[in-house]
Protein backbone atom coordinates (compact mmCIF):
# COMPACT_ATOMS: atom_id res chain seq x y z
CA UNK A 1 0.00 0.00 0.00
CA UNK A 2 1.09 3.59 -0.57
CA UNK A 3 2.71 5.12 2.51
CA UNK A 4 0.72 8.34 2.36
CA UNK A 5 -2.56 6.37 2.39
CA UNK A 6 -1.46 4.67 5.62
CA UNK A 7 -0.31 8.02 7.02
CA UNK A 8 -3.68 9.69 6.38
CA UNK A 9 -5.68 6.60 7.45
CA UNK A 10 -3.79 6.68 10.76
CA UNK A 11 -4.46 10.41 11.36
CA UNK A 12 -8.09 10.46 10.20
CA UNK A 13 -8.94 7.38 12.28
CA UNK A 14 -7.23 9.05 15.26
CA UNK A 15 -9.44 12.15 14.87
CA UNK A 16 -12.57 9.98 14.58
CA UNK A 17 -11.64 7.99 17.71
CA UNK A 18 -10.82 11.22 19.55
CA UNK A 19 -14.30 12.54 18.73
CA UNK A 20 -15.89 9.28 19.91
CA UNK A 21 -13.89 9.41 23.18
CA UNK A 22 -14.97 13.01 23.81
CA UNK A 23 -18.61 12.04 23.13
CA UNK A 24 -18.53 9.09 25.58
CA UNK A 25 -16.55 11.05 28.20
CA UNK A 26 -19.05 13.92 28.11
CA UNK A 27 -21.89 11.42 28.65
CA UNK A 28 -20.12 10.00 31.74
CA UNK A 29 -19.27 13.48 32.97
CA UNK A 30 -22.89 14.73 32.79
CA UNK A 31 -24.37 11.49 34.21
CA UNK A 32 -22.63 11.22 37.57
CA UNK A 33 -23.24 8.96 39.40
CA UNK A 34 -23.95 6.61 36.51
CA UNK A 35 -27.32 4.86 36.68
CA UNK A 36 -28.26 1.68 34.82
CA UNK A 37 -31.33 3.29 33.20
CA UNK A 38 -29.50 6.26 31.71
CA UNK A 39 -26.66 4.00 30.56
CA UNK A 40 -28.93 1.45 28.84
CA UNK A 41 -30.98 4.19 27.16
CA UNK A 42 -27.72 5.68 25.87
CA UNK A 43 -26.31 2.35 24.61
CA UNK A 44 -29.62 1.26 23.03
CA UNK A 45 -30.06 4.33 20.83
CA UNK A 46 -29.46 3.75 17.12
CA UNK A 47 -26.82 6.54 16.93
CA UNK A 48 -24.70 4.72 19.53
CA UNK A 49 -25.07 1.36 17.75
CA UNK A 50 -24.10 2.71 14.33
CA UNK A 51 -21.20 4.88 15.51
CA UNK A 52 -19.84 2.14 17.81
CA UNK A 53 -20.01 -0.38 14.94
CA UNK A 54 -17.99 2.06 12.82
CA UNK A 55 -15.61 2.54 15.74
CA UNK A 56 -14.95 -1.21 16.01
CA UNK A 57 -13.67 -1.17 12.42
CA UNK A 58 -11.76 2.11 12.80
CA UNK A 59 -10.06 0.97 16.05
CA UNK A 60 -8.74 -2.09 14.22
CA UNK A 61 -7.48 -0.03 11.24
CA UNK A 62 -5.80 2.48 13.59
CA UNK A 63 -4.26 -0.29 15.72
CA UNK A 64 -3.11 -2.29 12.70
CA UNK A 65 -1.15 0.64 11.22
CA UNK A 66 0.34 1.57 14.61
CA UNK A 67 1.34 -1.96 15.58
CA UNK A 68 2.64 -2.73 12.09
CA UNK A 69 4.84 0.40 12.27
CA UNK A 70 6.18 -0.67 15.68
CA UNK A 71 6.89 -4.17 14.32
CA UNK A 72 8.89 -2.95 11.33
CA UNK A 73 10.72 -0.41 13.52
CA UNK A 74 11.73 -2.63 16.43
CA UNK A 75 11.28 -6.30 15.52
CA UNK A 76 14.08 -6.36 12.97
CA UNK A 77 17.37 -8.28 12.95
CA UNK A 78 19.22 -5.06 13.84
CA UNK A 79 17.21 -4.30 16.98
CA UNK A 80 16.47 -7.86 18.12
CA UNK A 81 20.12 -8.73 17.41
CA UNK A 82 21.03 -6.40 20.25
CA UNK A 83 19.22 -8.73 22.66
CA UNK A 84 21.00 -11.73 21.15
CA UNK A 85 22.38 -12.35 17.62
CA UNK A 86 20.70 -15.78 17.71
CA UNK A 87 17.31 -14.14 18.21
CA UNK A 88 18.14 -11.55 15.55
CA UNK A 89 18.38 -14.31 12.93
CA UNK A 90 14.73 -15.16 13.50
CA UNK A 91 13.54 -11.53 13.40
CA UNK A 92 11.30 -12.07 10.36
CA UNK A 93 9.60 -15.08 11.94
CA UNK A 94 9.15 -13.23 15.26
CA UNK A 95 7.68 -10.21 13.45
CA UNK A 96 5.37 -12.50 11.47
CA UNK A 97 4.12 -14.19 14.65
CA UNK A 98 3.61 -10.80 16.29
CA UNK A 99 1.66 -9.54 13.24
CA UNK A 100 -0.49 -12.68 13.22
CA UNK A 101 -1.18 -12.20 16.94
CA UNK A 102 -2.48 -8.64 16.61
CA UNK A 103 -4.47 -9.35 13.42
CA UNK A 104 -6.25 -12.27 15.14
CA UNK A 105 -6.75 -10.18 18.27
CA UNK A 106 -8.23 -7.39 16.13
CA UNK A 107 -10.75 -9.85 14.62
CA UNK A 108 -11.72 -11.04 18.12
CA UNK A 109 -12.19 -7.41 19.26
CA UNK A 110 -14.48 -6.56 16.30
CA UNK A 111 -16.53 -9.73 16.87
CA UNK A 112 -16.98 -9.22 20.63
CA UNK A 113 -17.78 -5.51 20.31
CA UNK A 114 -20.40 -6.05 17.57
CA UNK A 115 -21.86 -9.02 19.47
CA UNK A 116 -22.05 -6.99 22.70
CA UNK A 117 -23.81 -3.94 21.33
CA UNK A 118 -26.21 -5.64 18.90
CA UNK A 119 -27.26 -8.59 21.11
CA UNK B 1 40.51 11.23 5.65
CA UNK B 2 41.59 7.95 7.19
CA UNK B 3 39.11 5.49 8.56
CA UNK B 4 40.01 3.22 11.43
CA UNK B 5 39.01 -0.19 10.11
CA UNK B 6 40.16 -2.00 13.23
CA UNK B 7 37.58 -0.41 15.46
CA UNK B 8 34.54 -2.65 15.91
CA UNK B 9 31.59 -0.91 14.36
CA UNK B 10 28.16 -1.40 15.89
CA UNK B 11 25.96 -3.82 13.99
CA UNK B 12 22.94 -3.72 16.28
CA UNK B 13 21.05 -0.80 17.70
CA UNK B 14 21.24 -0.58 21.50
CA UNK B 15 18.13 1.41 22.33
CA UNK B 16 19.23 1.67 25.96
CA UNK B 17 22.53 3.38 25.09
CA UNK B 18 20.98 6.13 22.99
CA UNK B 19 20.23 9.16 25.15
CA UNK B 20 16.73 10.15 24.12
CA UNK B 21 15.52 13.76 24.17
CA UNK B 22 12.24 14.48 25.99
CA UNK B 23 10.27 14.62 22.72
CA UNK B 24 11.53 11.13 21.79
CA UNK B 25 10.52 9.80 25.22
CA UNK B 26 7.07 11.30 24.60
CA UNK B 27 6.92 9.53 21.23
CA UNK B 28 8.10 6.10 22.41
CA UNK B 29 5.81 6.10 25.46
CA UNK B 30 2.94 7.00 23.09
CA UNK B 31 3.73 3.79 21.21
CA UNK B 32 4.05 1.69 24.39
CA UNK B 33 0.72 3.10 25.61
CA UNK B 34 -0.80 2.16 22.25
CA UNK B 35 0.28 -1.48 22.68
CA UNK B 36 -1.09 -1.52 26.24
CA UNK B 37 -4.43 -0.07 25.09
CA UNK B 38 -4.85 -2.61 22.27
CA UNK B 39 -4.09 -5.62 24.47
CA UNK B 40 -5.42 -4.51 27.88
CA UNK B 41 -7.62 -1.37 27.94
CA UNK B 42 -9.63 -2.45 24.88
CA UNK B 43 -10.62 -5.94 26.18
CA UNK B 44 -11.23 -4.40 29.63
CA UNK B 45 -13.61 -1.87 28.04
CA UNK B 46 -15.39 -4.70 26.20
CA UNK B 47 -15.73 -6.58 29.49
CA UNK B 48 -17.17 -3.49 31.24
CA UNK B 49 -19.49 -2.68 28.31
CA UNK B 50 -20.76 -6.26 28.06
CA UNK B 51 -21.64 -6.67 31.74
CA UNK B 52 -22.82 -3.10 32.37
CA UNK B 53 -25.42 -3.37 29.57
CA UNK B 54 -26.38 -7.05 30.08
CA UNK B 55 -28.81 -6.59 32.97
CA UNK B 56 -29.43 -4.46 36.04
CA UNK B 57 -27.88 -7.11 38.31
CA UNK B 58 -24.74 -7.34 36.19
CA UNK B 59 -24.49 -3.53 36.18
CA UNK B 60 -24.71 -3.50 39.98
CA UNK B 61 -22.12 -6.29 40.17
CA UNK B 62 -19.64 -4.24 38.10
CA UNK B 63 -20.34 -1.09 40.07
CA UNK B 64 -19.89 -2.87 43.43
CA UNK B 65 -16.69 -4.46 42.11
CA UNK B 66 -15.39 -0.97 41.29
CA UNK B 67 -16.38 0.30 44.74
CA UNK B 68 -15.21 -2.61 46.89
CA UNK B 69 -12.15 -3.97 45.15
CA UNK B 70 -9.25 -1.51 45.37
CA UNK B 71 -7.24 -3.86 43.12
CA UNK B 72 -9.84 -3.86 40.34
CA UNK B 73 -10.57 -0.12 40.54
CA UNK B 74 -6.84 0.66 40.46
CA UNK B 75 -6.41 -1.59 37.43
CA UNK B 76 -9.33 0.09 35.64
CA UNK B 77 -8.11 3.58 36.59
CA UNK B 78 -4.56 2.79 35.45
CA UNK B 79 -5.78 1.34 32.13
CA UNK B 80 -7.86 4.43 31.34
CA UNK B 81 -5.07 6.77 32.45
CA UNK B 82 -2.78 5.04 29.93
CA UNK B 83 -5.51 5.66 27.34
CA UNK B 84 -5.68 9.34 28.37
CA UNK B 85 -1.89 9.57 28.02
CA UNK B 86 -2.08 8.10 24.50
CA UNK B 87 -4.72 10.68 23.59
CA UNK B 88 -2.76 13.64 25.01
CA UNK B 89 0.49 12.69 23.24
CA UNK B 90 -1.59 11.77 20.16
CA UNK B 91 -3.16 15.24 19.98
CA UNK B 92 0.35 16.70 20.26
CA UNK B 93 1.46 14.55 17.30
CA UNK B 94 -1.64 15.53 15.29
CA UNK B 95 -0.89 19.22 15.86
CA UNK B 96 2.69 18.67 14.73
CA UNK B 97 1.43 16.88 11.61
CA UNK B 98 -0.50 20.08 10.88
CA UNK B 99 2.81 21.97 11.25
CA UNK B 100 1.86 23.46 14.62
CA UNK B 101 4.69 23.50 17.17
CA UNK B 102 7.15 21.68 14.94
CA UNK B 103 10.34 23.47 16.04
CA UNK B 104 12.80 21.78 18.40
CA UNK B 105 12.00 24.19 21.22
CA UNK B 106 8.21 24.02 20.76
CA UNK B 107 8.38 20.22 20.63
CA UNK B 108 10.30 20.16 23.91
CA UNK B 109 7.85 22.56 25.59
CA UNK B 110 4.77 20.66 24.34
CA UNK B 111 6.24 17.38 25.68
CA UNK B 112 6.44 18.96 29.14
CA UNK B 113 2.93 20.41 28.79
CA UNK B 114 1.58 16.92 27.96
CA UNK B 115 3.42 15.35 30.93
CA UNK B 116 2.06 18.10 33.18
CA UNK B 117 -1.55 17.73 31.98
CA UNK B 118 -1.36 13.97 32.43
CA UNK B 119 0.10 14.33 35.95
CA UNK B 120 -2.84 16.57 36.87
CA UNK B 121 -5.21 13.89 35.55
CA UNK B 122 -3.39 11.15 37.49
CA UNK B 123 -3.58 13.24 40.68
CA UNK B 124 -7.30 13.86 40.12
CA UNK B 125 -8.00 10.13 39.63
CA UNK B 126 -5.97 9.13 42.71
CA UNK B 127 -7.88 11.77 44.67
CA UNK B 128 -11.19 10.37 43.39
CA UNK B 129 -10.25 6.76 44.30
CA UNK B 130 -9.10 7.66 47.81
CA UNK B 131 -12.10 9.92 48.47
Amino acid sequence: MIGSTLFYAQRLSAIFLLGYTVWLSSFFLFNQPLEFDAWSVFTDQIVFLIITSLVSLIIVIHSFIGLWTIGTDYFTSRTLGFVSPAIGKYANIIRGAYSLLFVLWGCVVIFILLFTIWS
Amino acid sequence: MSINHNRARPVYINLLQIKLPISAISSITHRLAGIYIFFVTLPLSLFLLYFSTKSYNDFMFISSLLKDSILFSTFVAFSFLVFAYHILTGVRHLLQDMHIGESLEASRVSSYIVFFLWSVLVAAVIWRILL
